[in-house]
């Protein structure tokens, strides 16, 4: 994966995010629904940094499968 | 039956090997013993889940009839030991640390298991761990069916987790070693926080046949033990092929520090932050004297850059995916919600929302780190870094709340070692090296696939050279 200053700076971004994250979770939710939405927000959240991710096309999952 | 004094509660598989061999007592005195001491001292730690005193015994009568007959298995022979309870023995209850399951019986052992019954080692028990090794996420230690996991160094911390039990056990002297797991972090944690060698193979190495899947990618087998040999010669017996685990390397382990490299041959990456600034100010001291001693074994020290990588939203995602996919029944028919911890609940039912596309995307980003790693090691042998920052967190401590900021302008150091070493299948060696408080502090060794042999040999040079595996928690 090249290391490039746009993706230095999006690492960045996602640390002062995280931060900030961490710093919202001083209270933990109350309810269950709140729970659930919270942790859907931090899936999403991760999703949504994969998806910016540059991912040459020929680039397979790591897993195999074999008949 | 003869006396069993409390060094040998805490003693190594070679030295309590040749007391048997000299007869100094025999198996079964070994099996009551330390069966005893688990049923009596476990429940102390929520360590204990199921004590087995009755197969035990009758396993180590076995064993002494083969030992009366010469017929000799290697070092574990009437070797005491405890498992995770997320490993299958056939006609016990398996509970996955979860109410759910409280109940479980398979018919079946665990591949893990059976290998360990056939060199002669005695199964004493199962050990506590977090439920369902804690893969929805956990806020609490208390996210078990046997409650929080103590610390024999201070029941007030947390054993860590998931394996919460084994690194107790072990500690505590309830068992010369035990068997843990690790998805991410939950090997390196409690052998961390409970100053205790561990050994994280690379993926592949143990089979998973048996064992509770939280993640099919990401799971493995590996010991707690009393020093990094001990750690070698029990990963030689549970290693190996085995048709019955689709992801099973086919490949076998075989302990040999005669035939290691020379140390000095070895380059050891790491980033000073993360043993001076990084570390939690109590730890500082113990991991600059580590690394003192690391360099002292001959190994070169090197300044080394980890790969820039999304290492936790990658894990994330893929643990999400692949136990939402496991879990799936749970979760849809509600019984989730008896699970102790409400974070992990809800992170559960969340993981079913994962889009295949962000699984896929997160499997080749994988890929790619993997690559990445391979670069990293065209530099340097091996990887060090802390095995946590600090020592282990009061029992009432959130765990889902990051610790402070590094300043503005750090460089971000080894901090995503334990997802990133985890995504890439690496094994890694935790070495208790000092004090923080009067808690333990580890360093961890993270290595190229398939070099335990590497890893053990810089650990037991470490370990001649320092007692810290040997220390015992306090009233023992």
């Amino acid at each position: 994966m090249k290391v490039t200053r746009r993706r230095l700076a999006g690492a960045l971004l996602v640390t002062a995010a995280a931060r900030a994250q961490s710093a919202a979770q001083a209270a933990p939710p109350r309810t269950p629904e709140e729970e659930l939405k919270a942790a859907r927000a931090r899936l999403q959240a991760a999703g949504d940094m994969l998806t910016k991710q540059e991912v040459p096309m020929a680039t397979e999952p790591a897993f195999q499968f074999k008949a | 039956m003869a006396a069993i004094s409390d060094d040998v509660f805490f003693a190594t598989i070679p030295e309590l090997s040749a007391r048997l061999k000299e007869k100094q007592f025999s198996a079964e005195d070994l099996a009551r013993a330390f069966s005893s001491r688990l049923l009596q001292l476990g429940p102390r730690y929520n360590a204990l889940a199921l004590a087995l005193p009755q197969q035990a015994i009758r396993k180590a009568q076995e064993v002494d009839n083969d030992l009366r007959r010469n017929r000799l298995r290697g070092p574990l022979q009437g070797i005491p030991y405890a498992v995770k309870d997320l490993l299958a023995y056939a006609g016990q209850p398996t509970t996955w640390g979860a109410k759910p399951y409280a109940a479980q019986v398979f018919d079946y052992n665990a591949t893990v298991i059976d290998k360990l019954e056939g060199v002669g080692a005695v199964l004493t028990g199962k050990l506590s761990m977090v439920e369902l090794a804690g893969g929805g996420g956990y806020r609490y230690p208390s996210a078990s069916l046997f409650g929080p996991g103590l610390n024999p160094w201070d029941r007030a911390r947390w054993s860590g987790g998931s394996s919460s039990g084994s690194g107790a056990a072990v500690a505590a002297g309830l068992v010369p070693f035990a068997i843990g797991s690790e998805t991410s972090g939950s090997i390196v944690t409690p052998a961390s926080f409970c100053g205790v060698t561990a050994l994280r193979p690379t993926y592949g190495l143990v089979s998973r046949y048996g064992a509770m899947a939280l993640s099919w990618t990401l799971d493995k087998l590996g010991p707690f033990a009393r020093s990094a040999e001990d750690c070698g010669l029990i990963l030689q017996v549970i290693s190996g092929k085995d048709g019955k685990d689709p992801g099973s390397a086919g490949k076998s382990f075989y302990y040999t520090p005669q035939y290691a490299r020379p140390l000095e041959d070895l380059k050891v990456g790491y980033a000073p932050l993360d043993f001076s600034d990084r570390a939690e100010p109590s730890a500082r001291a113990a991991f600059a004297a580590a690394l003192g001693v690391l360099k002292a074994t001959g190994v070169q020290l090197v300044e080394t850059k980890l790969p820039q990588c999304p290492y936790g939203p990658t894990l994330s995602t893929i643990l999400a995916a692949e136990e939402a996919s496991i879990f799936e029944t749970l979760i849809s028919s509600g019984q989730v919600d008896q699970l102790a911890d409400q974070a992990q609940i809800a992170g559960l039912k969340a993981a079913l929302d994962v889009p295949a596309k962000d699984y896929l995307k997160a499997m080749r980003i994988r890929r790619l780190m993997q690559d990445e790693f391979s670069r990293v090691f065209t530099e340097v042998n091996v990887l060090v870094a802390p095995g946590r920052s600090g020592p282990a967190p009061p029992i009432e401590q959130r765990l889902d709340v990051g610790g402070p900021p590094a300043p503005a302008g750090t460089a971000p150091g080894f901090q995503g070692i334990i997802p990133a070493g985890n995504l890439a299948g690496l094994p890694a060696l935790v070495l208790p090296c000092g004090f923080a408080d009067g808690l333990p502090v580890a360093l961890q060794l993270v290595g190229v696939p398939f070099s335990e042999n590497t890893l053990l040999a810089i650990g037991r040079e470490f370990q001649k050279q320092t007692d810290w595996h040997r220390r015992r928690p306090p009233g023992f």
